[in-house]
């Protein structure tokens, strides 16, 4: 018996250590001064071991390179400023985002972050980083209601739903699409994106068929698909995520086909991801579309240098929409921790005025990135605003230029 | 009417994936009157064992890969001409990809008993929940950590309507979901009823002190159930990647909570009851789904009307519909 209950005290041990070790309890020490030099920490928050890791770990690497570069830059050399990525897991939950948020806030060498991405988790750690007079800048967050809370401090890089939905029905419009059904993964985002998508195509003259929302975290849509397919629409629009522990877009898609459903589906930046592709398998993913902010990386007027850099530090990955986002909205904060660091001093640059004159550097920003001209509006959002459609052809996502 | 019964396959597909993981957790229950809230990870274990099986026999990057570490496995090369081309060939592989899942999640579901539960099997029942729930984590993590979040499934079966015109969505992948699982309950309930090892098992779960001082190997038949058990979990873990043509580290939750539910409909602890309970339960969430707008509820609510209609029996028949109200013992 006291052999068996060391084994079960040694197994909850483990259980535990592990427990401990995925919820990504080790926030690193900061770095602090030292030589001259003062080392910033940027935080990343964004989903990297499940929900939509596609884009999580695309933010991340991105906001990696932006820092690799700011720290080789003359720049840096002159305010004696170095910088550090700690990256925060948040699983595209926003309990968990919360609590990312709070080990960022409690950071004192921490400038801003750059995250989250999904806008049910950038809402829910917004408010702890209001708390904080923290610089928020999200790189993926599309949900209008983000930047409509007041707070001063939150930013994002990407165009919203309110404008993606619109230009999704446009586009929908022009390619000839009359009878829409609509379905929604009961997420903010998906709910923002479809109410934004159904006013658009209802003044087109368009007709909605069907309409309904799935759960988060549903595998089996066959009984809505049914329902979808007994009301003949033309076009599927489905307001969600692709990976199989969200919205599961890509599953949805699977089970459209093979459900006898073989009109297009049309969705948001949510599904423009390789793994939708895979994720529904090359047959079914086959001409669906996505609307997505931004442009394809290769069409940006400083895209070819970014793609190249993300491709040599980062070797077999290609760099999506949202990483130009991500690298953007992260030199946004190296920016304004420069600006700061010579109006304040390197030593002022966290304190509690610093923190105000960051926030007012970040407002103020003004500079051209990847992903073209990069300002703040009084809400926060960019007011570079563009949204590509992209379409599955030959397995593959490919840009779809407006005529 | 073809709505309603393309419907009513949609509902007894999803109910026969819904038995057969419900009588994991009935046959652990009525044999150790506990739940055992690993068994959604046994489902999950075997979707990926099963994967792996299939591209390890069928898929020429899998095999150049593997035998580049494992050089004497180069003869599944030239098995995998014959497991691909011809019918026959495929279900042969279908047969081994659910065997070999079977047996590794069966000695899954052994190897938690003996370090999970069996210490822990006189401590309050309390303790035994908790290591099982700690098994569930522990199982997911893993294969999140060790092996991928999630990965496609390849088409083994035609997901082709051989219902022709009628469009009631009868694939073949379905039909053999739904015989697989009636052909294994069948089988499960002939093993328990007519076996000596059956009737050791029935005698265990009525009374473990007694069975034992009556020369019952107490010890194995639990083990024999914990293999049993999971080992049906996990073919409906790769019936589950087939049909859904996905698996994911965390693809055991829903059908889980939902299995669980069917086996307290059923009455848990009875064999029958679980198969019962599992097909009303696919068959209430495809209605719910097929005709709840019509009584004002949305199709996004449908598990709200599966969980009411379970709040209901329990409320009239406490025992679940095939149970007997137990007698607490004294």
């Amino acid at each position: 018996m006291k052999r068996n209950h060391r084994i079960v005290v040694g197994v909850m041990a483990a259980l535990l250590t592990l427990a401990l070790a995925l919820t990504g309890c080790g926030t690193g020490g900061g770095g602090g001064t030292s030589g001259g030099t003062t080392t910033f920490n940027i935080g990343f928050g964004g989903p990297l071991t499940q929900g939509d890791v596609s884009f999580g770990q695309g933010g991340e690497r991105a906001t990696k390179l932006a820092i690799e570069n700011a720290n080789k830059s003359q720049e840096a050399k002159d305010a004696g400023i170095q910088f550090k990525v700690i990256s925060g897991d948040d699983q595209s939950l926003a309990d968990v985002g919360t609590t990312v948020a709070n080990q960022f806030v409690s950071d004192k060498n921490m400038v801003g972050v750059v995250g989250h991405f999904n806008s049910t988790v950038s809402i829910a750690a917004s408010k702890v980083y209001n708390q904080s007079n923290f610089v928020q800048i999200s790189y993926g967050s599309t949900n209008p209601d983000l930047t409509k809370q007041g707070f001063k401090n939150v930013f994002r890089t990407c165009a919203t739903d309110d404008l993606q939905g619109p230009t999704g029905a446009d586009r929908a419009n022009k390619l000839g699409f009359k009878n829409v059904a609509i379905v929604n993964d009961s997420s903010p985002y998906g709910q923002g994106l479809v109410k934004a998508f159904k006013d658009e195509f209802l003044k087109n003259g368009g007709k909605v068929v069907f309409e309904d929302a799935t759960q988060q975290k549903q595998n089996d849509f066959t009984a809505l698909v049914t329902k979808i397919a007994a009301a003949k629409p033309d076009l599927v629009y489905f307001g969600g995520t692709y990976a199989p522990d969200t919205g599961a877009g890509a599953l949805f898609a699977k089970q459209l086909k093979s459900g006898g459903v073989t009109v297009p589906m049309m969705g948001g930046d949510g599904l423009y991801a390789p793994e939708f592709i895979t994720g529904a398998g090359a047959d079914a993913a086959e001409g669906n579309f996505a609307t997505c902010p931004g442009m394809p990386v290769e069409l940006l007027p400083n895209g070819k240098q970014f793609a190249a850099d993300y491709v040599a530090m980062f070797p077999g990955q290609q760099p999506a929409p949202f990483d130009a986002y991500a690298y953007d909205a992260a030199n946004a904060i190296i920016n304004a921790t420069y600006k700061v660091a010579k109006d304040l001093g390197v030593n002022k640059v966290t304190s509690p005025a610093g923190r105000d004159a960051l926030l007012a550097a970040v407002a103020a920003t003004d500079f051209d990135g990847v992903t073209g001209k990069v300002s703040f509006d009084n809400k926060g959002d960019n007011n570079n605003r563009v949204i590509t459609l992209y379409k599955v052809v030959n397995g593959k996502w490919e840009a779809q230029p407006e005529q | 009417m073809n709505y309603f019964l393309a419907q009513l396959v949609n509902g007894i597909t999803l109910g026969g994936m819904y038995a057969l993981i419900a009588l994991g957790y009935t046959m652990v229950y009525g044999v150790l009157l506990m739940i055992n809230f690993a068994h959604s990870e046994m489902f999950m274990s075997g979707a990926y064992i099963g994967l792996g099986t299939l591209l390890l026999l069928s898929n020429a990057g899998t095999q150049n890969a593997i035998c580049k570490v494992l050089p004497f496995l180069s003869f599944l090369k030239s098995l995998r001409g014959f497991f691909t081309s011809s019918t026959a060939g495929l279900i042969i592989l279908l047969v081994i990809v659910l065997a070999v899942a079977a047996v590794l999640t069966g000695g899954l579901g052994m190897l938690t008993e003996r370090f999970a539960y069996r210490p822990l099997r006189h401590a309050p029942r309390l303790a035994p929940l908790i290591s099982a729930l700690g098994v569930s984590i522990f199982l997911q993590n893993a294969v999140l950590l060790w092996i991928a979040s999630n990965k496609p499934f390849p088409h083994l079966i035609s997901v082709k309507d051989i219902s022709g015109g009628m469009h009631l969505g009868i694939t073949p992948v379905r039909i053999m979901i739904v015989a697989t699982s009636v052909l294994l309950l069948i089988a499960l309930d002939l093993f328990i009823a007519r076996t000596r090892v059956g009737k050791a098992m029935r005698a265990t779960s009525q009374d473990q002190d007694a069975s034992g001082l009556m020369g019952i190997n107490v010890n194995s038949v639990i083990a024999l159930t914990f293999f049993i058990g999971p080992a049906l979990g996990g073919i409906a873990g790769v019936f589950s990647g087939i049909y859904y043509g996905t698996v994911t580290y965390n693809m055991g939750f829903m059908p889980g909570i939902k299995s669980f539910t069917a086996a307290v409909i059923g009455g848990i602890g009875n064999l029958r009851g679980a198969m019962l309970g599992g097909f009303l339960l696919g068959f209430i969430e495809a209605m719910a789904q097929a005709y709840g707008s019509l009584i004002g509820v949305p199709a996004a609510y449908k598990d709200v009307a599966t969980f009411v209609i379970l709040i209901v029996i329990l409320v009239f028949r406490p025992g679940g519909l095939l149970g007997s109200s137990v007698v607490e013992k004294v």
